[in-house]
């Protein structure tokens, strides 16, 4: 008997190692252990404020200063059905193995967050746990804002509780077994949601720790750049490498020199993210346009400087499938240069040419320029379809300039054949995608 | 937003916000009313204008981003050889039906021709398929942009 019970015993707690171990390297570093350097709590760092406010603001309302951290972070986005009243809820979001609804978050006492405390806002938002005690499923990125201090959580509660409340319950989610129970995503959160504030980086510039708190804990910018490991969270090994996320690529933001940002100047990295434009780097569309007009571009100018500062930072990752460099400009004449596809280029020359160019740097704006894109550098085409189905529209100091939507015009087949076409003609490496991509890639787009 | 630009040869100076269509300006204020609305949304042509010499829609194109560029619109094309002869040819082959697009038209057909003398069917195709004609005069416009550049008479 005793010799059973110590084979048990030793079983078991080789059962526990090798678990442990397991979400060790599955859990794998946080977003900031790239840095290295001595980690200080916010109290005690004095050589500048690496949370709340820009300089600006610090004398304003409670509520005019939770607008801006709420925009920062970019909550309205996702909170928000389009066409529908802001922050109400309802956005769907397609996930392999189902559709989640992003909730109410009005200050409705049924149906929105009207009856939360301070407590409880910081325990949804910081820990994952709704008002109820229920879990939130990590779509809501808590193991980013859980970066976020007390206090400028309770500002941004501040300025949703301004907000006139708006009666509208979220739609049932519909995710299939296993995945709708709950209660599972508190054995997610307790791997992968490391529940602890943002600690200055006492080897690095306030402006460095500003860009990270900036970066990490408000714009969430991994939640869609970084790859997901699996567990469904975030594999910071791989931080900023690139992903796809809710059908459209988000592209390598580490500092590669030929995939990443590692060329971009300063300038361009604060033009693109405050403009959404940055000349000969293409233009952002689908959820990074979103990303720019709700929230980056409403950023005071030293906050975006300091987001660049830190993206510059991030250890270099490559992204194999995409090419050295990005293609020079197409030539003038539409004979020359790639013409595999007939039909894609009839598509081209009735539709797009007119504004694109047939060397792919537009007459009309820059805005419009294909050239240099990483969306036309895609071997996958993942973005030119998107745009191509959805549109894009672009503020730019010229006014909108925005692209229709070819979603309805176009059959899958036709914009199949005018995406493969555009990434040859204009990018490194021709794409092959099929009406059935196509098709799939409406589906995880459509609302 | 004071603003002047070179049109048709001729400097005209105006007030118009920055983001404002070439082509608000061009028919809204300047009262230039040969260039036609269509679309909106540069899928139609019937709004083209030459900028440098290049065919662009107008109705996309802010009026800030054609500052310092020359612009000619169907009220002067006729002054350039390629326009004169397009526009001859036109006139010889009966082009026009109903003329709502036929400026845009022929913008099209005069910006192919001073790029490409002698243009084949692909190229026809590529400077013109972005130019929609509801009457269907496609056959003509065909026809009088190859008489144009062979210079034949009909």
């Amino acid at each position: 008997m005793r010799r059973v019970k110590r084979i048990l015993l030793s079983l078991a707690v080789i059962i526990i190692a090798a678990v442990a171990i397991g979400v060790w390297i599955i859990r794998g570093p946080g977003p900031l252990d790239f840095a290295g350097g001595n980690k200080a709590a916010v109290a005690d760092y004095r050589a500048g404020k690496p949370t709340g406010v820009p300089v600006a603001l610090e004398k304003a309302s409670l509520v005019e200063r939770g607008e801006y951290l709420a925009k920062a972070a970019d909550c309205m986005v996702c909170h928000t059905k389009p066409g529908e009243k802001q922050f109400a809820g309802g956005l769907a979001f397609k996930l392999p193995f189902g559709t989640l609804y992003s909730t109410n978050i009005t200050p409705d006492k049924e149906t929105g967050i009207g009856n939360y405390s301070d407590q409880d806002f910081l325990n949804a938002v910081q820990r994952g746990k709704r008002h109820d005690g229920a879990m939130l499923y990590p779509a809501m990125p808590y193991a980013s804002y859980t970066y976020m201090t007390d206090e400028d959580l309770l500002a941004v509660k501040a300025y949703l509780f301004s907000l006139p409340p708006v009666r509208a319950p979220a739609p049932e989610n519909t995710l299939a077994f296993p995945f709708n129970q709950r209660w599972a995503m508190l054995f997610w959160s307790a791997v992968f949601n490391p529940d602890t504030r943002f600690a200055p980086d006492t080897s690095k510039s306030p402006e460095w720790n500003r860009g990270a708190y900036l970066t990490e804990a408000l714009a969430h910018c991994g939640e869609c750049h970084t790859p997901r490991n699996l567990g469904f969270a975030l594999d910071n090994r791989k931080k900023f490498a690139g992903a796809v996320t809710a059908g459209w690529r988000a592209f390598n933001i580490s500092s590669d020199k030929a995939t990443g940002l590692g060329n971009w100047s300063d300038e361009a990295l604060v033009s693109y993210l405050s403009t959404g434009h940055a000349l000969g780097h293409g233009t952002a569309s689908g959820p990074m346009g979103e990303a720019v007009d709700h929230s980056l571009s409403q950023l005071a100018p030293e906050d975006v400087r300091a987001i660049a500062v830190y993206l510059r930072s991030i250890p270099p990752q490559a992204s194999p499938d995409l090419p050295a460099t990005t293609a020079p400009a197409a030539p003038a004449s539409h004979k020359e240069g790639v013409t595999a596809d007939a039909r894609g280029k009839m598509v081209f020359e009735g539709a797009c040419v007119s504004c694109h160019g047939w060397t792919g740097e537009s007459l009309v704006s820059p805005t419009a320029t294909l050239t240099g894109s990483w969306a036309v550098n895609d071997p996958a085409a993942t973005n030119v379809a998107q745009i191509v189905l959805s549109g894009t529209k672009r503020t730019t100091p010229d006014g909108a300039l925005s692209m229709p939507a070819f979603g309805n015009a176009y059959s899958d087949d036709e914009i199949a054949a005018v995406a493969n076409y555009v990434t040859a003609r204009f990018g490194a490496k021709g794409s092959k995608l099929t009406a059935k991509d196509v098709a799939e890639l409406r589906q995880q787009t459509a609302q | 937003m004071a603003t002047t630009l070179t049109i048709n040869g001729e400097q005209k100076s105006f007030d118009a916000p920055p983001e404002m269509p070439l082509l608000w300006v061009l028919r809204d204020i300047l009262g230039m009313t040969g260039t036609k609305f269509g679309c909106g949304i540069a899928q139609c042509g019937a709004c083209t204008v030459h900028i440098d010499g290049k065919a662009v829609r107008s109705c996309v194109l802010p009026v800030s981003a054609v500052q310092g560029r020359p612009v000619t619109t169907i009220e002067a094309v006729g002054n350039s050889p390629a326009g004169a002869k397009v526009q001859k040819a036109w006139l010889d082959l009966e082009v026009i039906q109903c003329g709502y697009c036929q400026s845009g038209q022929i913008m099209a057909a005069a910006a192919l021709l001073s790029a490409t003398p002698n243009p084949d069917d692909s190229d026809i195709d590529a400077a013109m398929a972005g130019n929609i004609c509801r009457c269907g005069t496609y056959v003509r416009i065909r026809e009088a942009i190859k008489q144009a550049a062979s210079g034949r008479q009909s």
